[in-house]
């Protein structure tokens, strides 16, 4: 986003066409490949996909804006997840919604609950921001000098909130009974419906924040931020409340992410572990710090890992992600979107 | 306007500023002088706000401003322009300035001060939508000043504005600063080169280990003497 002049090399994109074919001829080798299987992997992938991105958006937006990664971001979506979960078993059953919206009442119990992930989670991570983070920083230079203190206070943060959370929620994974109607079945397989809801609602989110980072003032006045502290100081920009702002967004991004899984598989204490590191992989494959970037490598992290546990070996599911990323990082290491601006002269 | 006060600051635990006197009248130029590492821009730095006042103060427009954030400085209509290469690359002309206007409330204000700086500086108006790192150095600077000028500011202070430019554009900017003076701003105006600072400027200091050195008159000050050769590199100014 904050990056738009293009620097390619075109021997690294042919090597890497390469792998790709390379890749995509061993999948059609399988002997499970067919249009039907096809089509449940692209939307296993995508969905899967999709929760990488927005996980893997949060950090690339806290490495703009804050020049550290975030390494205790998997637990903010593993606390959202949480916060949906009890927001709706704190409505229960609500009569009155049922009696006037019979259709639909499972959606708007679910909605409900999305929305208070993204509000209490973007709370809680200004709370976090201010109380354990910024403190950090009190000698002076910001967060860019306080940088590795951060870092590591990020793997701290994320062993205290596992913890935390450990002891208000029990370690036992819970179902997250939304009534979302009946699964339906794509290439042969009976998906639940959630699948389908988790790409929609992760593109609008992620549409939602290009439009708020682009078309808003607090949007420009943000990439104004991730940019330049100081320059942004000398416009008048309250830079201190603008960096809260950035990490509450991209907490409530993660809680968003959490609360959309959560229905599809279960909702547990040590799920944020894995989806760091997977969406780090993701910020990694589309270019860290490139917000679309973020995205594009969260879809790709999500069909590639699909597709070969499909067609190559199901046992090694958590491994591709990994291996994909390694690959990019040989071959094209600014990943997919990552580039540098340069200034003319 | 502006009065500084035996300022004294620095960066971490490195002192730059010994107790700097200023002042600026209102609707001047002055011009502040020195060579490389003697503390203009720190002087700048401080009064916007960027790094803290150790002791001494700062006054603007009556009131004490040494202890206030960045943001509010600007809020109280005093500005720091940057040198050119301080835009945000990635964005386009308009974007910067309508970043330069973040502090307006209503987008009617923003809208009448982006026709006044185009109004200034026609060049940026032919290139509104590209983005600023494809500008040239004189076209950023353009870009620069006319950001500072689109928070309705009644001061603004210049960081050599003629940094690595061409002879004819330097001449350009500096009419512009005139201009600006001339609709009611004032300017102060932190200059390597020290003949055309002098030409433009009402008053002048000169500044050396974080003291105010020599001051007086602009046109006293390009005869003087003794600030030529100690602090202005020692060679005769030309004058016509």
């Amino acid at each position: 986003m904050f990056n738009k002049l293009r620097i390619g090399k075109r021997g690294e994109n042919i090597i890497f066409s390469v792998f790709v074919l390379i890749y995509i001829a061993w999948c059609v080798s399988s002997p499970d490949m067919n249009i039907e299987s096809l089509k449940s992997v692209l939307t296993i992938g995508l969905s899967v996909g999709i929760i990488y991105g927005l996980v893997a958006l949060g950090i690339s937006l806290i490495y703009t804006g804050l020049d550290v990664v975030n390494f205790s971001h998997g637990e903010f979506f593993m606390i959202g997840a949480f916060a949906g979960l009890t927001m709706f078993n704190v409505l229960g059953d609500q009569e009155w919604i049922f009696n006037v919206f019979p259709d639909a009442y499972g959606w708007i119990i679910y909605v409900v609950c999305l929305f208070t992930a993204f509000v209490s989670m973007g709370l809680f991570g200004v709370f976090i921001e201010r109380v354990f983070l910024r403190p950090l920083t009190k000698k002076g230079g910001g967060y860019t000098v306080a940088g590795m203190g951060i870092i590591i206070c990020g793997f701290g943060l994320s062993v205290v909130l596992i913890n935390v959370a450990y002891l208000i929620w029990n370690p036992v994974a819970k179902p997250f009974p939304a009534e979302l109607g009946l699964p339906m079945e794509i290439g042969g397989l009976f998906l639940p419906i959630t699948y389908i809801w988790m790409i929609v609602v992760g593109l609008g989110v992620a549409a939602g924040l290009w439009f708020f980072l682009n078309k808003t003032k607090m949007g420009l006045g943000i990439r104004a931020v991730a940019f330049s502290k100081d320059v942004s100081n000398l416009v008048g920009i309250n830079v201190p409340l603008y960096i809260s702002i950035i990490f509450g967004i991209a907490c409530a991004i993660a809680g968003i992410g959490g609360t959309l899984v959560g229905p599809t598989y279960q909702v547990v204490v040590f799920m944020g572990y894995i989806i760091l590191m997977k969406a780090f992989a993701a910020a990694v494959v589309g270019g860290f710090g490139n917000l679309p970037g973020a995205i594009v490598g969260g879809f790709t992290v999500g069909i590639f890992e699909t597709a070969s546990s499909f067609y190559i070996s199901g046992s090694h599911k958590d491994l591709y992600a990994f291996l994909l990323m390694i690959v990019v990082l040989m071959i094209k290491p600014t990943g997919f979107f990552g580039t540098q601006v340069k200034m003319k002269a | 306007m502006l009065k500084i006060d035996q300022l004294v600051s620095g960066y971490g635990t490195v002192q730059i500023l010994n107790g700097a006197n200023m002042k600026v009248d209102n609707q001047s130029i002055v011009a502040l002088l020195g060579g490389n590492g003697t503390g203009k821009s720190t002087i700048l730095k401080a009064t916007s706000g960027l790094i803290r006042a150790w002791k001494g103060s700062i006054e603007f427009d009556g009131e004490q401003i040494h202890n206030l954030p960045p943001h509010e400085i600007v809020g109280r209509g005093l500005v720091q322009v940057t040198q050119g290469k301080d835009v945000f690359p990635a964005m386009s002309v308009t974007e910067n300035l309508r970043l330069g206007g973040f502090i307006l409330k209503t987008k009617k204000q923003l809208n009448d001060n982006l026709e006044k700086v185009f109004n200034y500086f026609p060049r940026l108006n032919e290139r509104k939508d590209q983005l600023a790192a494809t500008l040239s150095g004189g076209e950023l600077q353009m870009l620069c000043i006319g950001r500072g000028l689109m928070s309705n500011p009644k001061m603004i202070m210049l960081d050599e504005p003629s940094a690595a430019l061409a002879p004819q554009i330097v001449l350009d900017i500096f009419k512009n600063i005139n201009r600006i003076r001339k609709d009611g701003l004032t300017v102060l105006i932190v200059e390597q080169n020290v003949r055309m600072a002098l030409l433009l400027a009402d008053y002048g200091y000169v500044i050396k280990d974080g003291v105010i050195n020599v001051e007086g008159d602009s046109k006293k000050l390009m005869y003087d003497e003794s600030v030529k050769e100690s602090y202005l590199g020692g060679t005769k100014v030309n004058v016509q």
